[in-house]
């Protein structure tokens, strides 16, 4: 038995029906179509799938769609702003934060809710703010880096 | 992850709550709150997944198959696992019913007689970033800084993890340790117990279908005290503690005997448990050395720890030791205002 739900992605309202064991995560990839977001270990061990939710970086294969109902909800593709890439992004290019690019969208948005929390993050904050988003790539060092340069910091 | 079929429930209070949920448990319901639990416990087992060692868990080396139900106590039929490694499939139940609409249910209120009661559906990072938390109920501040990761903390809920009642629920711990109430609902009234008493082995606890975990209520501190929680872990998130241990103190005055102690243990049995020796060994005695020393070694006394693969028994009751002694020294300092 479907619901019906609303949802905010992206700034743009849907009105959905779905199925109550829906994930969130399953919404967005399946029925709106927006595969930014991955799907990962499904368990919340590797914040791959991270989207913001009024705000709030929540991983979206443990969240039901019909528990965000109502909610606004930002996505990685939410960040270009007019098809460029915004500061963040450009900085994740730029520091070779990018490599298998399985982790980015989680990375971006986690970190860009971080940023938003706190604009000037040190060094430690930003590691502690990104420890629930695994890379098995970068060793995290340039990522820490990308967001340092992206927030202004003292990078290099 | 493809979750089996079932229905969710919204209720919007938490008396409408109550009774969805009298209606519902013939036909078989979960209380939903985060979800990060729940929703990985309910996902099919598409690849074999390993469990953790502890009393009941198919990978206990007592045996491969166990018998009694463990994880859920909804589902009746015995979870067999196969080869004794293996997650076993959990029975869905037909209905969750979901908290999110609950807002009476999240959030913290400090009372007037200096106690707080903490909302079961407050999240893990509101508690986090709680000041008042910070200054007046340390260890439960700083058992939620070593929960899980960020991501985890965004949606978990403290009620959450003391209800679902795992050995070593960074939140529990310093619960028991700080002497919080827990308050029951259901159709038919309220009723408290206090914290040490909730949990009865993993994932069990004293609470009756038909019942919900609405408000955890920590009493207000004494004057010149001070609390204090430590994880011991392989990594900084995403982790099981090896031990966890959470310490209350309180002095009758600044440099004077103790007026009132009371400690936690986690992940050294199969339920946080409360370190009932310490109290006698130390209380009105002047906190030196070897008064502390002395405590920490009454501390071993109340864990029961198992072998496992994040560390063994033996090696966990000299960490009770070890953390137990060390954080009596760091509430010390904060009862008499050292931080």
């Amino acid at each position: 038995m479907k619901k019906l739900i609303t949802l905010t992605v992206n700034g743009v309202l849907h009105e959905l029906a779905v199925e109550p064991r829906r994930t969130l995560l399953q919404v967005i990839r399946e029925d709106l179509g927006l595969t930014g977001t991955e799907k990962g270990c499904g368990i919340g061990d590797c914040g791959t799938c991270t989207v913001l939710v009024d705000g709030v970086a929540t991983f979206s294969c443990l969240t039901l769609a019909v528990q965000v109902e109502g909610c606004a909800v930002e996505t990685v593709e939410s960040l270009a702003e007019n098809g460029k890439l915004n500061a963040l992004q450009q900085a994740f290019v730029d520091h070779g934060a990018v490599q298998c690019g399985y982790c980015s969208p989680g990375m971006l948005m986690t970190s860009t809710e971080l940023l938003r929390r706190n604009p000037h993050p040190t060094e430690q904050e930003i590691r502690r703010a990104i420890s629930g988003n695994l890379c098995r790539c970068t060793g995290y060092q340039k990522i820490v880096e990308a967001i340092q340069a992206a927030a202004g910091g003292q990078h290099e | 992850m493809i979750l089996p079929r079932f229905d969710v429930l919204t209720p919007a209070t938490v008396t409408e709550a109550c009774a969805l949920l009298a209606a519902h448990t013939a036909a078989g319901v979960r209380i939903l709150a985060g979800g990060t639990d729940l929703l990985v416990e309910l996902r099919r087992p598409i690849i074999p997944q390993h469990v953790p060692r502890c009393d009941g868990c198919p990978t206990h080396p007592e045996g491969a198959v166990f018998s009694t139900i463990d994880c859920t106590m909804w589902n009746s039929e015995p979870l067999m696992a196969a080869g004794g490694s293996v997650r076993a499939a959990v029975k869905p139940p037909a209905f969750l019913l979901s908290l999110h609409k609950l807002r009476d249910l999240r959030g913290l209120q400090k009372r007037t007689d200096g106690s707080l009661r903490v909302g079961a559906c407050t999240t893990i990072t509101d508690i986090e970033r709680s000041r008042d938390i910070r200054e007046g109920w340390t260890a439960l501040a700083e058992g939620a800084d070593n929960l899980g990761s960020p991501l985890v903390r965004n949606r978990g809920t403290v009620g959450g993890n003391i209800a679902n009642a795992r050995p070593a629920a960074d939140t529990a711990v310093p619960t028991i340790a700080l002497r919080a109430t827990l308050v029951l609902r259901s159709t038919s009234g309220i009723r408290t117990i206090a914290a040490a008493d909730f949990p009865t082995g993993p994932g069990k606890t004293i609470i009756n279908p038909g019942e919900i975990l609405t408000y955890i209520e920590y009493p207000a501190p004494a004057k010149y005290s001070g609390s204090a929680y430590h994880k011991l872990a392989n990594r900084k998130a995403l982790e099981i503690s090896t031990v966890g241990v959470a310490v209350y103190l309180a002095l009758e005055t600044p440099g004077g005997p103790v007026a009132d102690v009371s400690v936690a243990l986690g992940a050294v049995g199969p339920k946080p448990l409360a370190a009932a020796s310490v109290g006698p060994v130390l209380l009105g005695r002047i906190p030196d050395e070897t008064a502390i020393n002395d405590a920490a070694r009454a501390a071993m006394e109340d864990a029961r720890p198992i072998d496992d693969h994040r560390g063994s028994a033996w090696y966990r009751l000299q960490m009770v030791e070890v953390l137990t002694r060390r954080l009596l020294k760091t509430a010390l300092a904060r009862a008499e205002g050292k931080k």
